[in-house]
C-alpha cells in the first residue's frame, strides 16, 4: 500500500490511500497521520479512498483512532469515494454518515466557505 | 466437489495479502462480480488477521491453513490456526467487542464476516486453536440480469 498526505490551507488534511489496506499496512500510515494531526491544527481530515482497492476492519480501527485524536481540536472526518464493499464496512461500523462522493477540490472549496455543511 | 485448494503459511502479517490473493484466484473460475470477490477477500483477511493477532498473539512461528473447496456455484473456505483459542465465542462475535483496543482493533471482524458470507461457523478450543468456515454462493452473471 502507498499513501500521500497533503496539508491544504484552512487546516484540511487529505490522505490518499492506494492499493490494499490491512492489518499489516495500517501501522506505517498510522504514525504519519498521527504526527500530522498532533503537529498541525487539522480541522478536517479527508480520507480519499478512490484508489484504495481493498480495506478490512483494520481501516475502521485506523479511522476511529484518528477521530479520537481529532476530538481534542474538534476536527472532523470525511470518507471520500469508498468502494461498495467499503461503504458496507463503514455502515456496519456506524461511520456511514461520514461518507461523501465528491472530488477533493469540491471538499476543499466547501471547507473554505463554511464548515457547517459537514454534519457529524 | 469440483475443486479444492490448501494453503499453509506462517502467522506473519505480510501473508494476509497472500491468503487473499490465493482465495481470490481460486474463486475466479466461478465468474464472481467484483463485489462478491471483494467481500470474500474481506472475510479471509479478517479471519487470517484474527489468527495472527489473537490466535498466535503475534508469534510468527504459528501455522495458518486456508482450505477452500468449490461445489457448483458455492465456495466454502476454512481458516484454521492452532493458537490459543477463543474463550467465549458468542462474546467475540458481538459487534465492537475486542480484547485488543490498544492495537486499534475495531471489534468489527466477526460482524463483517457474518454480513459478507451466507454462512459462518466458528469453532474454537482453548489452547488448541480456532477454525472459521464460511460459505458463499456465487450467482451466475445471467441471474443478476433477469
Amino acid at each position: 500500500m502507498n499513501f500521500n498526505l497533503t496539508m491544504y490551507p484552512n487546516d484540511v488534511l487529505i490522505v490518499q490511500l492506494f492499493g490494499e489496506l490491512d492489518h499489516h499496512e495500517t501501522e506505517k500510515v498510522r504514525t504519519h497521520i498521527s504526527k500530522a494531526i498532533l503537529q498541525g491544527n487539522v480541522k478536517l481530515l479527508v480520507w480519499n479512498l478512490e484508489h484504495l482497492h481493498f480495506m478490512d476492519s483494520s481501516g475502521i480501527g485506523l479511522v476511529l483512532g484518528r477521530m479520537r485524536e481529532l476530538r481534542a481540536v474538534d476536527g472532523q472526518t470525511i470518507l471520500l469515494n469508498p468502494s461498495k464493499t467499503m461503504q458496507k464496512i463503514f455502515q456496519y461500523s456506524g461511520l456511514g454518515n461520514l461518507i461523501q462522493f465528491a472530488s477533493e477540490q469540491q471538499v476543499i472549496s466547501h471547507s473554505e466557505g463554511d464548515c457547517q455543511w459537514i454534519t457529524k | 466437489m469440483d475443486n479444492e485448494m490448501t494453503l499453509t503459511f506462517l502467522a506473519r502479517s505480510e501473508n494476509e495479502g497472500l491468503a487473499r490473493i490465493a482465495v481470490t484466484s481460486f474463486m475466479a473460475q466461478l465468474d464472481p462480480t467484483i463485489e462478491e470477490l471483494s467481500e470474500c477477500k474481506t472475510i479471509v483477511s479478517e479471519a487470517v488477521s484474527n489468527a495472527i493477532i489473537h490466535g498466535y498473539a503475534d508469534n510468527p512461528h504459528g501455522i495458518i491453513t486456508v482450505y477452500a473447496v468449490r461445489y457448483g456455484s458455492e465456495v466454502s473456505v476454512t481458516i484454521k490456526d492452532e493458537g490459543c483459542g477463543i474463550e467465549d465465542i458468542e462474546q467475540a462475535r458481538e459487534p465492537l467487542f475486542t480484547t485488543k483496543p490498544e492495537l486499534e482493533r475495531s471489534g468489527m471482524g466477526f460482524t463483517i464476516m457474518e454480513s459478507f458470507s451466507d454462512f459462518l461457523q466458528v469453532e474454537s478450543v482453548l489452547g488448541k486453536g480456532t477454525v472459521v468456515t464460511f460459505t458463499k454462493q456465487i450467482l451466475p452473471i445471467g441471474t443478476l440480469v433477469t
